[in-house]
């Protein structure tokens, strides 16, 4: 059978150890509005072919989020210590799963959230595929391994 | 779908961690499989026929509803 192609179990390591400053750097950055000064820059947009402004950009919150995309995708796509079959089938299994639930979860949303703050669900929206999955993934495994022990 | 794995590997004395290193999966894997929880692909299937000498058929069987 043709394996799906996965990364080398260490970069699962490297996730979960990357995971813990980019969500301390991701929570300070929205709930305090922190920023690493030395990630300041100065910037300028152009509109309709006249500079119209000159200001400040932070890449703080960009790195946060990138960062905690990136980690959650190690942990997520990294090969288990033994990977077979039954893992690869509850990967995908978790995967239809957290797109389902993400999705469901949206749509609540929508009908219940307005104005900005929708902006804000949206905002959380770009990681909950992942974060479901993750932990819907863990929980299996976890059973997986308990039920024969 | 029914499965006589265990009964084989009881035949054949084999651990479940024996009969996992034989085909290349967790041991876990192979106790899901045996609860009939998991079902095999074809690929695995052949492979653990060929560890018992048996056909296919004789360790899986289809149930009512399969």
């Amino acid at each position: 059978m043709k394996k799906l192609p996965l990364l080398p179990h260490a970069f699962q390591k490297l996730g979960f150890i990357l995971l813990v400053p980019f969500l301390a750097l991701g929570i300070a950055s929205i709930g305090w509005d922190y920023e690493v000064p030395w990630l300041s820059y100065r910037t300028h947009a152009i509109i309709n072919q006249h500079i119209i402004d000159f200001s400040t950009q932070n890449l703080t919150d960009e790195i946060a989020a990138v960062g905690n995309i990136i980690t959650l995708m190690l942990i997520a796509f990294s090969k288990e210590k033994t990977e077979d079959e039954a893992i690869q089938f509850f990967r995908l299994a978790s995967l239809q799963w957290a797109v389902i639930v993400s999705y469901l979860v949206l749509i609540v949303c929508i009908f219940s959230i307005y104005g900005t703050g929708f902006l804000t669900v949206m905002m959380y929206n770009m990681f909950t595929i992942l974060i479901i999955f993750n932990i819907r993934f863990r929980f299996i495994l976890f059973m997986h391994n308990k039920a024969s022990v | 779908m029914k499965n006589k794995i265990k009964v084989q590997r009881a035949i054949h004395n084999l651990t479940q961690d024996d009969l996992a290193k034989k085909i290349s999966v967790s041991r876990q894997t192979i106790n899901t499989m045996e609860s009939g929880k998991y079902i095999p692909s074809t690929a695995l299937a052949l492979k653990m026929a060929s560890v018992f000498g048996v056909s296919v058929e004789e360790l899986f069987q289809l149930e009512e509803g399969d």
